[in-house]
Order: structure tokens, then sequence, then C-alpha cells
């Protein structure tokens, strides 16, 4: 790996005619290739009785094609130690494959059959649906999960973010192969389709190998990306708890929307949240919980990034009996975090800490292509990462505390909880 | 294209005993300093179980030079990543920083190999982080099985026990025994120092005489199992609780990393439950779908999902295998199913192209994780911590060696009816079959 940053004198960056963006960028000391990227079907596009509809036809990709079935298919991967899956979020279905560079054409071309010819037997489709339902069972008892779907819940309200991409047992157990089909038929296609390789080899190889396998392909059924709806927040505060037995943790999340991930505010926030609940020992809200009450392992906060509405949270995992300590502890926490500006030296350490860590994040061909997808699905400027350093350099203390302010209205948390019934 | 793992390897020894290996590689302006201690849960004495791993944690508690606040700045000011891990058979802190920072991680290791405080407030406010961190795993039906399958594994050896130990020792242990136990075994002689990334070796070791150089060893009072090589009985564990899935677990014993048998094992585990990688940050990995446990399970329905782990230890451990079955399906099938794939396995040879297949997994597993400087500074410690380096460096090599005969003989000696755990829980709201 070369020591300089990829810009827009190293990316390769190129928009074909089907409405399909590559990104690529060598780090030809790497015997190894990652590739990654997203296309359009997302589970807002589920109907409301069908939850998990996109994401059981994703899962069903990687089952058999038309020319390969299950063992013939991952025979082809596994063989040669490769990685090839998928996996769907709200708003599109994410790619991700590995492989030793010799093997890229072989592995990418698989990942075409399987998004284009998908076999979709009634073998697999039962298996899948088992599969799944497991999956759901588990969760259900699961309560870090558990906390989480009470929390978008809570938050999302009517808005589709409210759903687990997964669906519901019941949701899932309705869906039929038909459906599954033709949602596959109606919604993948090469529109909105963007990947980002890294690795072993020449971007002009990647172009080559890449548009000759996805260049051509149309799909005249596919439908245009669906449109989010408003997201309208909490008007008050929300506390929900989900009751599961033999716990001996519980699971909180306590949070707020956050600001959009295209705008100032969010890199504002972004700093501040790392002195909240991540900055070396988890931040202020490691130090009050953790080192000095010692109420919790696990404690940190998120600040969420997205196309769609996404939240600024404080998670944590607490034994039930101190449920209520540290919700106030962090409850003081958010007081003080809107109240008075963070200290200088805590700014400092933050922007030192983010800039050092950019190049740390290019350490690997998986992190360099993860972030040529993100600098694509937000629209930045192919020069992001040299423009990064001094837009962080300039955020100011006050600034921090007038988004925290903004973000953090203490009259309209959402607080979740899973584990032990409350008394 | 080969993986040389020697290629600029540098080792040397200081007089008080500290191992020093050192490898440049200048692909990035990154160095990733790690520093194991020989010590885990297996040199752990009954009623102190979890000792190790607590310990660890009062590493980050300060020194009469740094306080907390001051370890966790000296990393994450400059962007750095740091952390540590506490296993059966040793401890590690590892520090990953822009190499410009170097001395500053070299200088904290050299001081909290002897001078950390234990606390007595922290110590007791690190008490009830631990338990929740224990009540975390606990969460899991999965953690609970594996906690009891473990136990059942090992008559007497430590390995039996969680490395975060149990609950009752956990609330009994005190602030001298932790200190004891860290007097006892951090020192110079019981640490292996590894630094992988942007250095220049011969300024790095003089670095180190300075630091490091100074800290006298002294006699070690080590506790040291006595290997337990056979499972000297069949154990069945059953457990029920809330939950909706099951789960199955089998252990057999496997032989010590360093035993020749470890390498016909891993074609083994590749090839009934899939390879493993040997990396600990997460730069690749390989699914199993067409493992012979995976096809005879999950593609005929008996599980919903499986997966093995083969520990590379310095005394004989277990490889387990894990499934998870569907709320209405039966462990009891699923067992059987599995017991006819290791009856193949152990009555007939595989053929040369399935151990070729093990072999360019493991070369693939390889090449994810060597663009990972924190990688090669972790594989310098892990394999000399149960062997040497050379294990690791020569892992492909002597992978390519192993017969068709040399696995059938493996899998006889170890995969046997009449030597394993089987544990099974069985979630309480479930309509499970028989």
């Amino acid at each position: 790996m070369n020591n300089s940053m990829p810009d827009s004198s190293t990316i390769l960056r190129e928009t074909w005619n089907n409405g399909t963006t590559l990104l690529a960028y060598p780090n030809l000391t790497s015997p190894a290739v990652y590739f990654t990227g997203y296309m359009q079907p997302g589970s807002i596009a589920d109907p409301d009785e069908m939850h998990g509809l996109a994401s059981f036809t994703t899962d069903m990709l990687m089952t058999g094609t038309k020319h390969l079935n299950f063992q013939q298919l991952h025979d082809k991967i596994e063989s040669i130690g490769a990685s090839l899956s998928l996996s769907t979020g709200h708003l599109s279905t994410t790619f991700f494959g590995q492989c030793l560079r010799e093997d890229l054409e072989t592995i990418w071309s698989l990942l075409v059959e399987v998004i284009q010819e998908p076999a979709f037997t009634e073998k697999q489709f039962k298996r899948v649906r088992n599969q799944i339902l497991t999956g759901i069972a588990i969760q259900n008892q699961d309560t870090a999960e558990m906390a989480s779907q009470a929390f978008n819940r809570a938050l999302y309200g009517s808005h589709p973010y409210a759903h687990p991409e997964i669906g519901y047992a019941q949701t899932v157990s309705g869906i039929r192969l038909e459906q599954l089909e033709s949602f596959h038929a109606n919604h993948y296609g090469p529109n909105g389709l963007v990947m980002a390789v890294c690795g072993g080899i020449e971007p002009e190889v990647a172009r080559e190998i890449f548009s000759r396998t996805l260049g051509t392909w149309q799909n005249n059924t596919q439908s245009p990306p669906e449109t989010l709806p408003p997201f309208t927040p909490p008007a008050s505060s929300i506390r929900s708890h989900v009751a599961l037995e033999g716990k001996n943790q519980s699971d909180l999340i306590i949070g707020v929307p956050a600001p959009k991930t295209v705008s100032r505010d969010y890199q504002v926030c972004s700093i501040g949240n790392s002195i909240l609940g991540q900055y070396g020992m988890m931040g202020r809200i490691g130090k009050v919980v953790r080192e000095k009450a010692g109420l919790a392992y696990e404690v940190s906060s998120h600040l969420g990034a997205g196309i769609g509405p996404t939240a600024w949270t404080i998670v944590a995992g607490v034994n039930p009996d101190n449920l209520e300590k540290a919700i106030a502890l962090l409850k003081q926490e958010l007081v003080r975090f809107c109240s008075e500006p963070v200290t200088e030296q805590e700014l400092q350490d933050v922007k030192t800490q983010a800039m050092g860590r950019l190049p740390l994040s290019l350490e690997t061909n998986a992190g360099i292509a993860s972030i040529l997808v993100s600098i694509e699905r937000y629209g930045y400027s192919l020069d992001h990462l040299h423009q990064l350093p001094s837009i962080i350099e300039s955020i100011t203390a006050e600034e921090i505390l007038a988004s925290a302010r903004r973000y953090w209205d203490l009259d309209k948390l959402v607080i979740a909880s899973a584990g032990k019934a409350l008394e | 294209m080969p993986i040389n793992l020697n290629h600029n390897l540098h080792q040397f020894q200081l007089k008080n005993g500290l191992r020093v290996m050192l490898k440049e590689i200048h692909t990035a302006p990154v160095t990733s300093t790690w520093i194991w201690y020989g010590i885990g849960s297996r040199n752990e004495l009954p009623g102190k179980t979890g000792l190790s791993h607590w310990v660890e944690h009062m590493q980050f508690k300060g020194t009469r030079k740094y306080t907390g606040e001051d370890i966790d700045n000296l990393v994450s000011r400059v962007g750095g990543y740091a952390n540590a891990f506490t296993s059966s058979d040793w401890t590690t802190y590892f520090e990953t920083m822009p190499s410009a920072h170097l001395h500053a991680t070299l200088e904290l290791e050299a001081d909290r190999m002897v001078n950390s405080l234990f606390d007595p407030e922290e110590v007791e406010t690190e008490r009830t982080v631990i338990l929740s961190e224990r009540e975390g795993s606990e969460n899991y039906p999965e953690f609970r099985l594996d906690e009891a399958v473990q136990l059942h594994s090992f008559q007497s050896h430590p390995y039996r026990n969680e490395v975060l130990g149990s609950k009752e020792d956990l609330i009994g242990i005190t602030r001298d025994d932790l200190y004891q136990h860290y007097r006892n075994y951090y020192q110079p002689a019981n640490a292996i120092l590894c630094i992988a990334g942007d250095i220049s070796p011969h300024t790095v070791l003089e670095e180190v005489e300075n630091l490091f150089g100074g800290i006298q060893s002294v006699p070690m009072n080590r506790s040291i199992p006595i290997p337990e090589k056979t499972l000297n009985h069949g154990d069945l564990v059953e457990m029920e609780g809330p939950g909706e899935a099951n789960y199955l677990e089998i252990a057999w014993r496997c032989p010590a990393a360093s035993d020749p048998d470890f390498f016909a094992y891993t074609i083994i585990e590749s090839l009934l439950s899939g390879p493993s990688s040997l990396n600990m940050f997460g730069s690749g990995s390989i699914n199993n779908r067409t493992s012979r446990l995976y096809q005879a399970l999950v593609e005929e329905d008996y599980a919903a999902s499986v997966f093995g782990d083969l520990s590379a230890n310095i005394d004989p451990g277990v490889y387990k295998v894990f499934a998870t079955i569907q709320p209405d399906g039966n462990p009891g099938a699923a067992l059987k199913i599995i017991d006819e794939q290791i009856h193949q396995i152990t009555s007939s040879e595989l053929s040369i192209r399935e151990i070729e297949r093990a072999i360019k997994q493991a070369r693939a597993l390889f090449a994810y994780s060597s663009e990972n400087i924190t990688n090669q500074g972790f594989w310098m410690g892990y394999a000399s911590s149960f062997a040497d380096y050379q294990w690791v460096a020569e892992y492909l090599t002597r992978l390519s060696s192993v017969t068709p005969r040399q696995v059938l003989k493996t899998a006889q000696k170890y995969l046997r009816e009449d030597q394993r755990v089987v544990g099974v829980y069985r979630a309480s709201n479930t309509q499970e079959g028989s």
C-alpha cells in the first residue's frame, strides 16, 4: 500500500450508461482483492403485510443460480478460499467479496450470476424460510436486539425504519416463493448499483472485468428507487421495556434523532459524540458509568449515518437492579453535555484522534473499499479525505454545545430496554 | 504469491529474559506493539478463577507515572487503538499507532510491567464491571452451554474453567490476590515483546534495551497443570432454559498446537466444519457451506447453522462443533447425523483434492490478514506463546505435507464416541419433536 491517500488523481470512477458506477483503487502490494457495493432494493420496499420480503429475497440469491445448484455455487467460492455475501438494509442491499487477486474474475462473475439469475427453488425456499424463522426466534430472546427493536419502534413510529429488515415471524411465514421471484424481477437491476474495489489489481483491469460482466446489464422492469416517507420525531419522551425471562443483564438504549449525515451538523456532532461516549475508554459516559460507578462493562454512544433518518444513541448493558441508576447517571451526563461547552483539551484530543485514525482506516483493502462506497453514497468529492482534516480542525466547542442542545432534547428522549421485567 | 513471514524478522533476547521480535513492514506509517505474558487461566488455582483476566483490566487503571486517563490518552490522542485479551494460555496487550509514537507505547508497557498500582477502590469498581461482563455473556444460551461442556471436558485441568472466572470466585477474590498474581507473572522472563510495522530494528532494539533492560526477573511460582491427553468418558450435559431455539455442542479432545497431529486435525476441521482463521482482527473469512457437517445438517434441515472451533493451545484442548437447532428441531436427530459424518471421516481416507482445497483456503486467509500490520504483530506473539514463530511461518508448508493416511489416523485417534462431551440446551418454549 502506498502512503498517500486515495483521491481524484488515484481513484478510478466511472458511471456507465445503464446507471452502474465503479470506483477502483490499486493496492498492488496486496495478493488479495476486496470489493463491496450496494444496489437498490431495500426493506422499505416491503409491503406492510410482508415485512422481511426484501431480506428474504436476498437470502435466496446465494442458494443457487439457473446454472449452479447450492453445492456447485459454494464449492466454486470456498474451494479457492474466497467469500461472497449479500445483506439487505432499509434502503439498499450491500454485497461483499474477497479473494486472491488471480480469482477476482471468477468471484465477480459468480456475484453477477447470483444477482441476475437466481434459481429460486422450492427446496431452498423452505430451507431459507426455516433459517430466517430460527434467526428471528433467537433474536426474540436477545436483550440487545429486543432493546434495539423497541427503540426503533418508539423513535420511528409509522416510518418504515420502525421495522427490522429481517421482518417478523408472522410476516415471513406468509411470504410465498413467487412473491420473492416477483420482488427480484421488479427491484434488482443495474440502475443505482455502486461497486468499489481495492487490492492487488490495476484499476483499468478491474474496469475491464466489471464492465464486461455488468456494463451491458439491462432490466426494463426495474422499479424506480423507493421514496422515503417523511419522518416525524416523537413529540415527547417515550419509555419502553421488553421483559425477557432468565436474563442476567438488561440492555439499554437512550437516543434521539441524529442530524443528516451530509451536513456540517453531522461533522460537529461526530466530534461531540466521540467526547460523549467513544474517546479512550468510551468517553465521558464510560468514565461515569463504567470507570467510577462500575455499573457496566459496555457503555458507549453512537451517531448513526445513512441516507434516511438515523439516531444518536447511548447503549449500555447493565445488571437489571442497576438499570434505573444507569439511566439517571446517563441523563446527568446528557444535561452536562447540553449545558456547558466541552473543554479545549477534550476537543483537541478528539480532533487529533480523528486525524491520526485516518491512516489506520486505510490499512486494509476492506477499509479503503468501504471509504470509496461512502464517498459515492453521500456524494462527497473524491478528494474528501484531503478535505476532512480542515473540516475537523474548524469545529469549535461552541458549535458542539449548540448541536448538542439542538439534537439532545432531554424532554423528548426515547429510552428502550430489554431484560428482566421491571418492578 | 508465496507469503514469507520470516522476511525482515529480527529476534533478540535481553539479559533479563525478555524475548523481542521485530518485523519491518514499511507499507504504511504504522506500528503495532504487542506484549505477551505467559499467564492465563491455565495457571489459575481452584477458588481463584478469573485472576488473569481481572489483572488485565487493572493494567488500564494506572501506575505511579500514568493515571488510567493518561493510558487512554496516550493511544487515543494520536488516533491509535489499543486493547488487551486474556486466554487460557496467555494475556496480551497491544497498541497500533502512527509509527512516530512507538516510543510512548514502549515506555507505557515497560512501566506497567512492574508499576501498576492496583488501587483498592479501583479493584472494587472493576469487580462489578467484570461481573457485568460475565452477566452479559450469561444472557446467551450458547455461552451457558459452552461453559458447561468445557467444564465436563477436563477432569481437573484449568482449561475446564471459563477465562472470566466463576461468579463465586469473582466475588471472593481480593486486591492482594490480584497484586500477588501480577507481581508473580508480570516480569521480563515471562514476556515476549513483538513490534511489527514501520520501524528501524536497531533503533527500536536500543530503545527496548533502555526501557526494559533494567527490569529484573525474579523466580516465578508457576502453577503448571498436568495435560489431559484423552477425554476419559463420554459425558452428556443437558440444560433447559428460556428461548425458542435449541443448541447442540460436541467437544472432542484435540492435541496441543505443537503436536504434529495438530496439522492433520486442522485439515479435519476444515473438511468437517469449515476453515478457521488464525487472525484476531477479522481480515477475512471463508464460509463453511460446503463443509460436510453443513451439508449434512443444514442442507438436510437438521440444523439452522453449524460451525466448529479448533483451539491452538499449549496443552491438549478441545475441538468443538456447535449447531443451532430450529425451534421445532430435534438435537438428538442432529447428533445422529454428526455421528454418521464422524464415522465416514474415521473409516476412509480423504482425497488429495480435499487436502489441497484446505491448503488453498488457508493460503487465502493468510493473504487477507497479511494486509493488516496489527495481525502481523499478533501472529508473532500468538504462535510463540504455545510453540514458536516458525509454527505460523511454516503453517502452510506443514499443512501441505499432511497425507490422507495421517488425516485418517488422527481422526481415528481423537474423534471417538467414547471420548467426547455432548451438550444439549433445550429451550423451554419450543415444540421439539422428541
